[in-house]
């Protein structure tokens, strides 16, 4: 316990510093903007920034691009209320009663609850991520190749599992990914695969460029075909104070959001959508008011907002613990560590504590500042919203080809782009999910490696990944998460509950 | 019949995909189980995505029907176009006339864009990009052209 106070104590010290502070508040600010705004996603807009960061310390980035994530939470729960437009996936729920609320004259109540719930549940979620950090990284320690290998497996079938649409097509995205990932130098023995030839492909497709093309530039042109939904407040915010009977009823669900996102968000493949849909049906059965929903409970905005904001948080624990990102955004940031010469793993905790403790402590600082940032500045944000559409994707796709640029000097990587950006149109009009294919990119030359070393440990025989109790274990979770899949009644549950 | 198109085309797409590979992939050694060459991982890799490609084909065949969508070509490529010419512009013509002829070619995918709005967004996003590119982060390139 000492020691826990004493490494959160040089965290602050490390997330207080005046350019950490500032990029947290940059990443916040950038997050619940593109929160705010519907069809600009946080996978889009981390991937735009990545070559910004290159330049800043890794704690710096990482502290500015986890702002962003958990930033959009927040942003997506205003326009929810106050439009019933959600800005981001995992505020969908909250247009539900949210926006009912906002209809009987309580808005400003609404998102104040929304606010005060995230705040609690991302401070909550914050000192689990510092108490669960050093117990399994102690774990993952113990961890041979053989059980590297099936953690990984696991975590790409578990975010096939729980990827929208079709799982075969998910898993197959995720062997795509993998594929992609085989491209340049093989490590062990030098030789170039898939490279074509080509010099620059010799360290392998850039990952920037394939996020920025697949997920940026492929987003732009999806939001151009349709046309733009011009919505108009008319509701009036009032006031933004909870009265007696709201606190009372909000309290329950806030703790029971709070406990189920933090538990969703450590899920591989789980994330901030998961727990704020798991939560709206976990209040709408048990909350005291749940004859009301439908009409406006306050119940269903604290619990789901808490939940997302828990999520966001938690779903950095298996990226700090064991280095497996649980999401699209995850990976991303494993992608950022990697450029920045970071391996992520069980090794972080102990080889860059400042980067470890000092995002926990970023965490709940940005927080707090989003909770500034977002109640008395919710006309600002509102406002955004009136920035049409055609005056925003020119500068995305600005930013897009400047930043990829940057990151090598090199306009190779701008024609990749291109090329990424018409594989991700293409797999939006064939309902393929891009998000697995993104982390089996990340994942595939990991496995490669560990495959490798396990095989050669066992002298070749395949069955070390069964008789390992570890690996055994990680390896019938991942085949229960598939066969349950394949149960009808299942399936149709996970359609409900992503479909939004 | 209800053939899903959708999915008809992403397992040929994953079945294409991996027999280009796996035929690429000839050239590698493939070493043993123990030790393994550097064609092993994309051997296992590209099997896998052909049966999946197949599983997801023939499943397709009666899951339907879900018909092809229309493409926005014309969206898609004066986009697409923006960023290729910006790419060719860019280290002879410099940061600033590559970026605006990107905005402008990419601005026309949008036909409720006027030339006056056109000429506002490009003059402010060359004020952003210098500040935040060369003024703060100093990548290494040209702002004017170079003769």
């Amino acid at each position: 316990m000492d020691l826990l106070i004493a490494n959160l104590a040089h965290g602050f010290s490390v997330a207080l510093s005046w350019n950490n502070l500032l990029f947290a508040f940059i990443g916040c600010m950038i997050g619940t903007a593109i929160g705010v705004l519907p069809g600009i996603g946080p996978v889009a807009t981390i991937s735009l920034l990545l070559p910004i960061t290159f330049g800043q310390p890794a704690t710096t980035a990482i502290i500015m691009l986890a702002g962003i994530y958990y930033g959009a939470q927040y942003g997506g729960s205003t326009t929810a209320i106050l439009l019933n437009l959600p800005g981001e996936v995992s505020s969908v729920v909250t247009t539900l009663e949210g926006y009912k609320m906002a209809r009987r004259g309580r808005a400003g109540a609404a998102l104040t609850i929304a606010a005060l719930g995230s705040f609690f549940a991302g401070s909550v979620a914050t000192v689990l991520v510092a108490a669960s950090g050093p117990l399994l990284t102690s774990i993952a320690l113990s961890f041979g190749p053989a059980d590297y290998f099936s953690l990984m497996l696991l975590g790409l079938i578990i975010a096939a599992v729980l990827a929208q649409g079709s799982v075969i097509k998910s898993v197959g995205m995720v062997v795509l990914g993998v594929a992609l990932g085989l491209v340049g130098t093989d490590v062990q023995t030098g030789q170039q695969r898939f490279t074509f030839g080509i010099p620059e492909l010799s360290d392998g497709l850039g990952f920037a460029a394939l996020a920025m093309g697949m997920f940026g530039i492929a987003e732009i042109i999806l939001n151009l075909e349709r046309p733009e939904a011009r919505s108009v407040l008319t509701t009036k915010v009032g006031s933004l104070y909870l009265n007696r009977e709201e606190v009372r009823r909000a309290v329950p669900s806030v703790l029971r959001g709070t406990l189920v996102g933090s538990a969703l968000g450590i899920l591989p493949g789980g994330g901030a959508a998961l727990a704020s849909f798991g939560s709206y049906m976990m209040e709408r059965r048990l909350s005291k008011g749940r004859a009301e929903f439908g009409t406006g409970a306050i119940e269903g905005v604290a619990g789901p907002e808490s939940a997302n904001n828990a999520a966001s948080q938690t779903s950095f624990i298996p990226l700090l613990t064991l280095g497996i990102p649980a999401n699209a955004v995850m990976a991303l940031m494993v992608g950022a560590l990697i450029i920045q010469g970071i391996q992520p793993g069980p090794r972080m905790v102990e080889a860059q504590p400042d980067l470890f403790w000092g995002l926990i402590a970023s965490m709940w600082i940005g927080n707090l500042m989003l909770l500034i940032i977002n109640l008395p500045m919710i006309g600002m944000w509102v406002k955004l919203l009136q920035v049409p559409y055609r005056y925003m994707y020119p500068a995305i796709l600005t930013f897009c080809a400047i930043g990829i640029y940057s990151i090598n000097n090199n306009v190779f990587d701008v024609y990749l782009t291109v090329l990424f950006a018409i594989a991700g149109y293409l797999f939006a009009k064939l309902k393929m999910e891009p998000a697995p294919l993104l982390i089996g990119f990340v994942l595939g030359p990991m496995m490669e490696e560990h495959l490798r070393r396990a095989m050669l440990l066992s002298r070749g025989d395949p069955s070390v990944f069964i008789e390992r109790p570890i690996s055994g274990t990680l390896l019938a979770i991942a085949a229960l998460a598939l066969g349950m899949m394949l149960l009808p009644n299942l399936r149709r549950k996970k359609e409900e509950a992503l479909a939004g | 019949m209800r053939i899903n198109a959708k999915d008809l085309f992403s397992g040929l797409i994953l079945i294409v995909i991996a027999l280009v590979g796996l035929w690429l992939n000839a050239d590698h050694a493939m070493g043993t189980a123990q030790r393994m060459g550097p064609g092993y991982m994309p051997w296992l890799t590209f099997m896998l995505q052909l049966v999946l490609g197949a599983i997801i084909v023939v499943l397709a065949l009666n899951s339907g029907p879900d018909p092809l969508e229309r493409w926005a070509w014309r969206e898609m490529s004066l986009v697409l176009l923006g960023m290729c010419v910006f790419g060719l512009l860019l280290e002879r013509g410099g940061l600033f006339l590559s970026t605006t002829a990107m905005i402008v070619i990419a601005s026309l995918a949008d036909r409720t864009h006027r030339p006056l709005g056109v000429l506002g967004v490009t003059i402010f996003l060359l004020a952003l990009c210098w500040w935040v590119f060369i003024h703060e982060l100093d990548i290494r390139v040209s702002v004017w052209p170079q003769f």
